[in-house]
This record gives C-alpha cells, structure tokens and sequence, in this order.
C-alpha cells in the first residue's frame, strides 16, 4: 500500500505512567482512513482520540503497534511535507502577520515562503479574509482566527490533512458555516482527511466514516459508513436519515 | 496601573509636589539631624556651583555601565539560550549562577581593581550586576511559550531547533526586557562600586567618596540624585520597549496546557552526583582560571587554596582567623536583625494591603524608586542624616531589604483571586479570620522568595555602611585590608562573603521548600 496517501494504525498502544498509577490512553487501536476519504474520529473526553492523532502526526510516541502515513513512518512523512494540521486552538503566533502565520510550515520544511506569494494569496482567499493578510492574529476574531488556521494546514497542498476539532471554539451557527467551507475546501483539494471532533452532527455531515470510540482503555467500538452525496449543504441538517444517522451514533456513543 | 487622569491631574504628580514641598520646608528648618536633609533648592543651587564637575563624572558612570550592560546581557541571554537547549548545562552552572547572584558586589570591587586594569573591573562589576537577572528572565521567558504553536511546529517535522527559533525566542522578548529593565539599574550600581574600590579619576563613585569627608550634605545628595536619575532614567527607556512590545506579542487566548517539566528525574544516580559535584566545584574552577588567564602575580592573587593556606595553614593564619571572626561577630547579629525587622515589616504591611488599598497605591511607587536608587549612593545620605553609629547600618539593612520584599509581597497578595478571597466572607468571616484563612497563606511562598532573594542584598549594605559609616565589621576589615596590603585577607572576605550569601540562600531554600511541600504550595522563583 505504500503511495497511497492514507491513514492506517495497527495496534497502537499507549500508556501515560503517572505517580503511582497507569493510565491506559489507547489500547490496540486500528483506524484505516482510505486514500481521499474524509474520517471523523469521535468519542467521549478522554477517549484518546486526540492522542492517537498526535501519535499519527509523531507528537507523541506510542508503546506497541504500527503507524503508517501514506506508507511511510510519521516522522518521515511530516517532514517531507505531505501533511497538514489544524487544532483546537488557532495557535496562531500573535507577533506574525496572517500572511506569515500561513507561512509558518514552509519556513519549518525548509522551503522559501517568497516563492509561495500566489499561494498564501490564494489560500487566505479561499477561507474568506481576503483584506487581512497583514492584520495581526489579536486584531481578528476568534471565527477567523481559526480560518487562518485552516488556510495554514493547507499551504504545503497536504495529501493528508489532520485537524483536531478545528471548530471547537465556535458557536453553532459559525460552526456549520464553516463546515459547509470545509467541505468545499477539501473537496478541492481531494486530501485525506482526519477529523477529531466532539460533535455528532459536524462528523455526519462532514465525513465518508465515522469511527466511534470508547474511553479506559481507550480503543474504537465501531466505525459507521456515512452514505450522503456531495456537495451537502444546510437541508441536510433537517433531513430524516441525517437523524436517523445521529441517533445510532449517539447510541453507540453511550455504549446501547 | 494605567491613569485615567492626564499627568498635570494625577495624584501621582500631587504627592510629589507635596513631598518636595515638605522636603523644602524641612530642610529650611534645618529639622533633620541638624541640616544633614538640605531644602530641595540648596541642593539645586550646589548642583548649579558643581555644574562644570558633573559631564566627566558622569559620562566616566555611564560609559563603562553602558559597556557592562551590553557585555553582561549578551551573556546572560547566550548563556539562557544554552540552558534552556541543554538543562544538564544549567545544573552544572548552578554553583557559578547562585555564586554571581550573592555576590556583594563590594566585595569583589577590591578585588577586581587588583587583578585587571584601566575601567576593566567597573565594566565587569556592572556585567555581573545585570547577568543573572538576565539570565533567568531569559530562562523564565523561553520556558513558559506556548506549547500548541510549538506543536505545530513539530507536527511539520520541526526540531528543538526550529521551535526556538520560531516561536520560543519572540515569545520571550517580554520576559527579557522584563529582566533588562530591573538589570539596568543593577549596571549603574556596579559601576559606582568599583570606582569606590579604587582607580580612576573620573565616576560618581570617586566624586561622592571625595566629597564624602568634606561635610556638604546638598553636593552629596546631588550626587545621589543624580545616580538614582541615571538608573531610573535607564529604568524607564526599558519600561517604554516593553509596553510598546507587549501589544502585539501577547497570546490571543489563554493556553492551559504547561510546558513539560524537567524531565531528568529518571537520570541515572551517577549523573546526578557528578552534575551536583561539578556545579559546586564549577565556581572555583573558574576562579581559578581567572587568575591563571589574567597572569597577576601569585602574592597580589589568592588561588582558592591560596586563600585556605592563608586562612589556615601560613604562619599569621590564627591572626587572621582572629579578626576575620571578631569582624563578622560584629556583621551578622547586624545583618539578621535588619532582615528580620525589614522582612517582617514588609510582610505586616502587605498582608494589611487588602484593608487600606488607598494607602498601597499612594506607597507603590515611592516604593518602586527606592528600587532604582543606587544603595550606594543612598548610603551617604543615610550616614549624613543618622549618623556613624549602629543605627545607620540597621537602617540601611531594614532599607534594603523592606522595599524588594514588599513589592514582591503585594504582588503576590494580588494574585489572589477576588472569588477566593469572598468565600469566607460569604460565610461571615471576620477580617481577622480572612487574614488568617486567605491573605497570610497566600503571602507566604512572596515571603520566602524575598527572604532568599534579600540576603545578598542585605549583606551589601550593611558591609557599605561599615565601609564609609562604622568603621566595624567586615565591610571595614575590607576596607583596611586594602591599606594594608593585606591580599590574602581581601580574597578572604570575598569568598567569605560569598559563601555566606550562597549558604544561607540554601538554607531558606531548605526550610522553604519543606515548609511549602507540606502545605501543598509551590516555590515563586
């Protein structure tokens, strides 16, 4: 399988070793996410659904198992620049302009930021703060901030692209608009997506698989299929089988 | 503490009119120890007759504090780098790190003029002064960043390197300036000790020491007004950089996550023995080389063991031994008792903040300035107003120490959240009982961090008091020991001096530690 540019973990075992007493984070987990497909990973707080990302990414170590990138080992594949990330938090550099803060992996990968000019131009359009490229991140809100974010992940054109409830900070109403430009977006860029999120109705609408975890030990109960076709947009929210989906996932979710 | 009034209308400019105003008053009166306080105008019109005296003093102050404070902070900030990359480094700096933070600079003045030449040892003096301030600024600033950008950077491959480049070095510029602030006043204080340790024309030091004996009271405080300008002055160019800094460099919102902590607790036992015993061998060794690189003469510069042959093992060694102990019989007693009353004072007043806050506003900033004002160019004043009795050296210790320790109290006592400070009032606590439940606890750890932080401090000025004022102890045993040509007994006091600061800096730290362990609190650095 090497080439693809998936997602795949088999295994992965992790435990934080406190004063006294284990916690067991994951517990052989497996996720696969397909080349292009788009996963939302979800579960309660402390499943460890944001560790295993970080273990995907090499943030952190793991204990026992495989992970692959795209064929390649994490560290391989992060450096050689074919991946992208956003998190919770913006984490935005508030002494960079947001055309620098855009920047930031090119500078990290070694590549020359003047020689991407077009492409940042183009990338802080696409997420809607064309004007902005030299406001300071404390001069924005907290909705764009989180845009630039996203502009962010996308600017090395990642095959894979993580994000880590990318929308968490947000309201309900600002975080289906930007669902609804997320969807948009990663269909242009026809990445592999993974999706940590909390929320049941953002991972129907936005992902092709739903994978569903449990916390002590953490690990995945089940992944459901989302068959929507796309383009979604708003009418889906109201739509019978969008609920139907969210009940069975809510169900599993409180282990029913 | 932003004004809502303009300057001509704040109550900051109010009390200094009122303050000169009394000051005027009480020096026409002549009220003070019999006219040792001149009214403000006397000391204007003498500032007027020395006018032509001043340029060459000062620019000789400025000039090497200016050299020092560049040389001492690219060192220091170099050096926090290095730590933060390397923490093993840090450990084994340790010893020279505590040892350049207690040392009286005093102390060292005599021995510096021995070993280097021209404006060399003010230079050095006033780059020591400013080092460790910096130094664990720079230490405090790279190691709080924020860990989600860092994160990014990681999560494109980046390496230790890349983090600090990118994110941890910006974002500890407020810190740095922070430190750079408090040090540059440290700079001008080093500076005008070594110029009373001798050498040189030129320098406010050697203007105030020649004009300390020839009994004008409005040229010595000119002179110390114009010190304390000089050091406020560099104080506030450094307080401007940084407001100007911070708008944009604070974190748009607040990360909850800490950076990882030292994470050498699993080291092997081994390393830990060879890391402590290098960190207290790394001062002498360096004191050594010193010596061996600068090539003074062996009789002119004592080796560590030179100073133990000298101490304990030469044929004059239980004379020495003999008034090295009458002269600290005499420095101690003095020196704790002045800790004792400054530092309890300072705590009584602070804990009180939270009843009379009118009055703390009204405090805060006089108290700020005595922290800008060169102790040595305070001392004279205080000699001219009290006397050269004992008086005046348990005065300059309670000085010394009251105003770092209030300052650092009061801040500490306003962290306390509003909320927790309300819980047992809602309950019908008296204020006695929210003393006794909140504020004392909560002050305690500021208590103990400006206990250590002080002792140096403590020490340097009773042992300038004994140097210009008393004539005791071992501020004058150095003081002698350089008319005599006495080399042996000049490292002695030195590196006695220096032990003694470190030492009892450790044994806070003991008790401190122990005692905020139990209560489940943590230690302010």
């Amino acid at each position: 399988m090497s080439g693809d540019p998936g997602i795949s973990l088999r295994g992965v075992c992790k435990t934080y070793r406190g004063r006294g007493s284990d916690v067991v984070a994951l517990k052989d987990m497996n996720l696969d996410c397909p080349p292009g497909s788009f996963t939302a990973l979800i579960g309660p707080s402390g499943c460890g659904k944001s560790t295993a990302m970080r273990i995907a990414l090499g943030l952190e170590d793991h204990d026992a198992g495989e992970v692959r990138i795209a064929g390649q080992a994490p560290a391989t594949a992060t450096a050689s620049g074919i991946t992208g990330v956003a998190f919770q938090d913006a984490a935005l550099l508030p002494w960079r302009t947001v055309a620098r803060n855009v920047a930031l992996p090119l500078e990290v990968l070694g590549r020359d930021p003047a020689r991407y000019g077009h492409e940042i131009a183009k990338l802080i359009e696409l997420v809607g703060l064309k004007g902005y490229e030299t406001a300071l991140p404390g001069q924005l809100s907290g909705g764009m901030r989180q845009r630039v974010s996203i502009a962010r992940s996308l600017i090395t054109s990642p095959e894979v692209l993580f994000m880590d409830e990318p929308f968490g900070a947000l309201d309900q109403i600002r975080r289906r608009q930007m669902n609804v430009e997320l969807q948009r977006i990663w269909q242009e860029t026809k990445s592999t997506a993974l999706l940590v999120t909390h929320g049941i109705d953002e991972a129907v609408f936005l992902a092709d698989y739903v994978v569903v975890m449990h916390a002590n030990p953490g690990r995945v109960v089940e992944v459901i299929e989302i068959p929507f076709p796309r383009p979604r947009n708003d009418e889906l929210y109201s739509s019978p089988e969008f609920h139907a989906l969210t009940d069975r996932i809510a169900r599993v979710l409180h282990g029913q | 503490m932003a004004s809502r009034h303009p300057f001509w209308k704040s109550p900051a400019l109010r009390n200094l009119l009122i303050l000169l105003a009394v000051w005027e008053a009480v020096g026409q009166l002549k009220l003070v120890a019999g006219g040792a306080l001149p009214p403000v105008s006397a000391i204007l019109v003498r500032f007027w007759a020395d006018r032509a005296d001043y340029p060459g003093h000062v620019m000789a102050t400025v000039w090497a504090s200016v050299l020092g404070f560049v040389i001492g902070n690219v060192a220091a900030v170099g050096a926090g780098v290095l730590f933060v990359l390397f923490p093993r480094l840090q450990r084994l700096a340790r010893g020279v790190n505590i040892a350049v933070f207690a040392l009286p600079p005093i102390a060292v003045a005599p021995i510096l003029v021995l070993t280097l030449q021209g404006s060399a040892p003010r230079v050095v003096l006033a780059a020591l002064g400013v080092y460790f301030v910096t130094m664990t600024a720079t230490v405090v600033g790279l190691s709080q960043y924020d860990t989600r950008s860092a994160d990014v950077v990681r999560a494109y491959g980046g390496g230790n390197w890349l983090v600090m480049k990118l994110v941890r070095l910006r974002g500890a510029i407020p810190d740095i300036l922070g430190g750079l602030r408090i040090a540059a006043p440290n700079a001008v204080l080093g500076a005008i000790l070594a110029e009373f340790g001798g050498g040189g024309r030129w320098g406010l030091g050697t203007y105030l020491l020649g004009s300390l004996g020839r009994g004008e009271p409005a040229r010595l405080w000119g002179i110390g007004l114009m010190a304390t300008l000089i050091a406020g002055l560099s104080y506030a160019v450094f307080a401007l950089i940084s407001s100007r800094v911070l708008g944009s460099t604070r974190s748009v919102t607040l990360n909850t996550a800490l950076p990882p902590g030292d994470g050498d607790a699993n080291a092997p036992l081994a390393l830990k023995i060879a890391l402590t015993a290098g960190a207290a061998a790394l001062p002498f060794v360096l004191w050594w080389a010193f010596i061996r690189v600068t090539g003074v003469p062996e009789m002119i510069a004592k080796t560590p063991w030179g100073v133990v042959d000298y101490l304990f093992l030469a044929d004059a060694s239980a004379n020495a031994r003999a008034k090295l102990m009458a002269a600290l019989a005499q420095t101690l007693p003095i020196t704790a008792l002045g800790m004792v009353a400054g530092l309890g004072f300072a705590f009584l007043l602070a804990i009180c903040s939270r009843m009379i806050p009118g009055f703390i506003r009204a405090f805060m900033p006089i108290a700020l300035v005595t922290q800008t004002m060169p102790l040595v160019a305070l001392t004279p004043l205080l000699v001219l107003m009290l006397g050269r009795g004992l008086s005046v050296t348990l005065w300059i210790t309670i000085s010394v120490t009251f105003f770092p320790a209030f300052v650092l109290l009061v801040q500490g006592i306003q962290r306390v959240p509003q909320s927790v400070l309300d819980l047992p009032r809602a309950y019908g606590a008296s204020a006695w009982k929210e003393l006794r439940m909140v504020s004392i606890p909560a002050a305690l750890p500021y208590l103990f961090a400006a206990t250590r932080l002080t002792v140096p401090r403590a020490l340097l000025g009773v042992m300038i008091a004994e140097w210009l004022a008393t004539g005791t102890g071992l501020g004058n045993l150095l003081n002698q020991s350089r008319g005599y040509l006495d080399y042996g007994m000049i490292w002695t006091v030195a590196s006695v001096s220096v032990c003694l600061s470190v030492g009892f800096y450790y044994a806070v730290l003991a008790v401190e530690r122990r005692t905020l362990t139990r209560l489940g609190m943590q230690v302010v650095e």
